[in-house]
């Protein structure tokens, strides 16, 4: 009784406070109004210019592409071309064409492979638990950290002695191997949300495990599908590691042919930016229709660099 | 584990029938218990993460025990040899140290300047979405993309000294990756323009999940503007800040692509980090064993810095 009386005369306090507030704010209100707007103003021109820090590189960069290499001695950096030009990316693309296929190939597979096996993975782990399977997920999570570096020798001579070198093939399976880590930590951390009554309920109809999946998990799963599907795609295709070991010249991904476009003897800065911005295309489309995908899998799997 | 180990049994009873007979019956069967064929792939993967995770670092810790050196594979048995000759190395020291260097300029203001764009944009900000978008557009792009445009910012032509120009302080030019002194400086400035606004989002979602009780509680109490945050919703966050915090850490003890191609690990040795010492010396100078020996001490830095935070991590669930 006592503690509720109390919590009613703090409750006035707390309103008269506001109603005194109220009164002691309408005589400094305009001074308050105009500090306001100052600190508005100052807000969003600090955010304005951290926006041009960040796009700056990225202006110069489009902008180079579109420029002939006299113009591009002309011209500021920051400036657009005089009479924008094709030349570049006719050339980068002349370079490019077939590494940007074979990318375009491998990373979708590999894509395709990583997800569907990391979706297996987690449902296995969540769904079909067995003893230690919290420490075979945590053995697999360990995966995504490791640095690559420290494991390319063995990966070098594995995949040499598999006779797939400089293939496809080699491409695909490293980086449906080490995809797996990852889909299986953000498919084991949906399909966690999956019911168990769901699972029993389609058991007791008599539905086996693979029709469990394949009626019931899978229809379910198209957000995780495609949060791992666009974050491995980036990943996959942004990788040069990789690329860089276990391809040679019969099967160029195309950041091992950027690189080899543009480090050439001599620098063409505006053939370099056309090929820059033809290779980060699918991954600027990707970041525009399903960047909100993208940022769920990158918050999900804050981990990889 | 003993679940899996069945599992193995099973996948070997498998693979000995199917050198005794392969009929029709067992295929049936096997679609019949559909259960194994779900199981048969989950153990496929972790065998074959297995293979080339834990068995790879193994083998690269055998490798770094032989004598191996230049293109033919040599197996001889040196012990720790390649180690003491790391730890009297002066390029392992100078690539341990520019990444230590590396690492204090990298991480720091990634963190600083991540919390403080999270912090603006929390102010409902109109366009919020516009801006948070193109924050993170650097992060989304391929190191080797960002490498190139970074190239192009820092020639002694480039963009900018173009800038420093046009606002008349053409006194502060410089040679931003051609001059050792400031090479390394130059490289952890980009790196931190692309990775800030991936921290930004990390931190923004972070400070969304404060509970707005808390929040309204401390503004009653007269907490506003920056204390508020100082106060109240930084100490809130701390699990993220850790979280921000590995993850810097750990591309820091693996950034290879990056400098890579803006820099090559030059001017000399100037840019040089761990991860392309290890690669130099295995790709560039066929140095496999040793170049080994210090894979695996970067592969223990990193697991000193991971298992603790999975501890951590997996812990609290």
């Amino acid at each position: 009784m006592s503690s509720h009386e109390v919590n009613q005369t703090e409750t006035l306090d707390v309103i008269d406070d506001l109603k005194w507030e109220k009164i002691h704010s309408s005589k400094v209100f305009r001074l308050s109004k105009i500090k306001q707007i100052i600190k508005r103003v100052i807000l969003y021109n600090v955010l304005i210019v951290a926006l041009i820090v960040t796009v700056i590189p990225l202006w110069s960069g489009i902008m180079s592409a579109f420029k002939t290499q006299a113009d591009l001695s002309l011209t500021s950096p920051l400036a657009p071309p005089t009479i924008p030009t094709f030349e570049p990316f006719i050339y980068a693309w002349q370079e490019l064409q077939q590494p940007l296929i074979n990318s375009v190939l491998f990373t979708t597979l590999a894509t395709i492979f990583s997800c569907l096996l990391g979706s297996i993975c987690g449902f296995v782990l969540t769904k079909l638990k067995f003893k230690g399977s919290n420490t075979v997920f945590l053995l697999l999570t360990l995966g995504i950290f490791l640095p690559y570096q420290s494991i390319i020798i063995p990966l070098f001579i594995t995949i040499r002695n598999l006779g797939i070198y400089d293939t496809m093939w080699a491409m695909i399976l490293v980086h449906s191997v080490y995809g797996i880590p990852m889909t299986t930590l953000l498919f084991r951390s949906y399909y966690e949300s999956i019911p168990e009554s769901l699972i029993n309920a389609a058991k007791t109809d008599g539905a086996g495990i693979m029709a469990i999946y394949r009626r019931l998990i899978f229809p379910l799963s198209p957000l995780p599908f495609v949060v791992a599907g666009v974050f491995q795609f980036t990943s996959i295709w942004n990788d040069y590691l990789f690329a860089l070991i276990l391809t040679g010249a019969n099967f160029e991904p195309a950041s091992f042919a950027l690189s080899n476009m543009a480090g050439g003897t001599e620098t063409a800065w505006n053939n370099t930016m056309a090929g820059t911005f033809l290779y980060s295309l699918p991954i600027l489309l990707i970041f525009v229709v399903l960047g909100k995908y993208l940022m769920q899998g990158l918050m999900a799997g804050a981990v990889k660099g | 584990m003993e679940q899996i180990s069945e599992e193995i049994d099973k996948i070997e009873d498998f693979k000995n029938k199917k050198k005794r007979k392969f009929s029709k019956e067992i295929i049936n069967n096997i679609f019949a218990r559909d259960k194994l064929i779900i199981r048969l792939i989950f153990v496929t993967c972790c065998i074959l993460v297995a293979y080339f995770v834990y068995y790879f670092i193994v083998w690269n810790i055998v490798v770094s025990m032989t004598d191996w050196q230049g293109l033919i594979q040599t197996n001889n048995f040196v012990g720790f040899e390649n180690y003491l000759r790391m730890l009297d190395d002066p390029i392992f020291w100078t690539s341990l140290t520019n990444n230590l260097v590396f690492m204090l300029v990298f991480i720091p203001s990634s963190i600083v300047i991540g919390l403080f764009l999270a912090i603006l944009l929390d102010q409902k900000i109109r366009k919020e979405s516009v801006f948070r978008t193109i924050y993170l557009l650097p992060y989304a792009l391929s190191f080797i993309v960002t490498a190139y445009l970074w190239q192009w910012m820092f020639i002694e032509d480039g963009v900018i000294n173009f800038i420093l120009d046009l606002f008349g302080l053409g006194s502060l030019k410089m040679a931003w990756i051609s001059d050792p002194d400031i090479a390394l400086f130059s490289v952890s400035f980009a790196l931190v323009w692309q990775f800030s606004g991936y921290i930004m989002l990390i931190f923004l979602a972070a400070i969304r999940t404060v509970p707005q009780s808390h929040i309204m509680a401390a503004q009653i109490d007269g907490a506003s503007g920056i204390r508020l945050y100082t106060r109240v919703i930084i100490p809130q966050i701390k699990t993220s800040t850790f979280t921000a915090f590995v993850i810097l850490m750990i591309f820091s003890l693996k950034a290879f692509d990056f400098i890579w191609i803006l820099t090559d690990g030059g001017p000399g040795w100037a840019t040089t980090i761990l991860p392309i010492t290890v690669f130099k010396l295995a790709f560039k100078s066929n140095q496999f064993a040793y170049s080994s020996a210090i894979a695996t001490t970067l592969f223990l830095i990193v697991m000193v810095i991971v298992i603790p935070y999975l501890y951590i991590t997996y812990r609290k669930r």
